[in-house]
């Protein structure tokens, strides 16, 4: 987090497509976005994004840490952590470093997480998840 | 701050329609259409048509403009393309290439 806020300062205002806005078409960049309106078409940023309560997205989302409090239809992945809030209504696969959701969220789709099992422990018993 | 911020760090390649009023200090490349104030800020690069209501410029817009209000093209902007709008102004120091359009 505290990356991103340097990276802020850095490039003066962070993005934030408001309430009344609707954006048809690909966002790109190195700054943080916040989507508080409607998106149609992916957002990759190597900051984070945050998808507000209200807010409508159909889209896939690359960034850092992604957090969804509102709509969106699309896959997530992201280099550090996910949150899902509990206003959020996600519908698509969702990747990250650390995922976390709230209750009354409501989701469809599949978590992905990388994390280390403790030795003697394989994953041969647990469900049968694709492997990449 | 304006409802819908660009950043300088952000492209947006496609449609932008707003409500509100915009600050762009990123690229946008496609179309841009706001029923509220627009501001184009030094180092911003607008490569798309912009319907608007008052246009204030210091950055670059290729692209043909419209303004229900006024439009301001500040020191340091450059502008290709034409410009449909009430009230116009252009500062010194700033590059203008286009017709322009006040509906006399």
């Amino acid at each position: 987090m505290a990356q991103a806020r340097t990276r802020n300062t850095a490039s003066g205002e962070a993005s934030h497509i408001g309430a009344g806005t609707r954006v048809r078409g690909r966002v790109t960049g190195d700054g943080d976005v916040v989507i508080g309106g409607q998106v149609e078409g992916d957002v990759v940023v190597r900051g984070d994004v945050t998808i507000e309560d209200g807010a409508r997205c159909t889209s896939n989302v690359e960034g850092h840490a992604v957090t969804v409090a509102g709509e969106l239809s699309g896959d997530v992945a992201a280099s550090g952590a996910v949150m899902i809030g509990a206003t959020a209504k996600l519908r698509g696969n969702v990747q990250g470093s650390q995922i976390s959701m709230e209750d009354g969220a409501s989701f469809a789709g599949r978590i992905e997480c990388d994390f280390e099992l403790p030795e003697g422990m394989g994953d041969a018993h647990a469900a049968p998840a694709r492997r990449r | 701050m304006a409802s819908t911020v660009i950043g300088a760090g952000i492209t947006i390649e496609g449609e932008v329609t707003c409500d509100d009023d915009v600050l762009v200090q990123g690229t946008i490349r496609g179309k841009l259409t706001s029923r509220d104030a627009v501001t184009v800020e030094s180092g911003a690069v607008v490569e798309a048509d912009v319907t608007s209501g008052p246009l204030s410029v210091a950055g670059a817009i290729t692209g043909n403009i419209s303004s229900s209000d006024r439009v301001d093209l500040q020191t340091g902007a450059k502008v290709v393309g034409n410009v449909k709008a009430t009230r116009i102004t252009i500062a010194d120091g700033a590059q203008f290439k286009g017709n322009v359009d006040m509906d006399v």
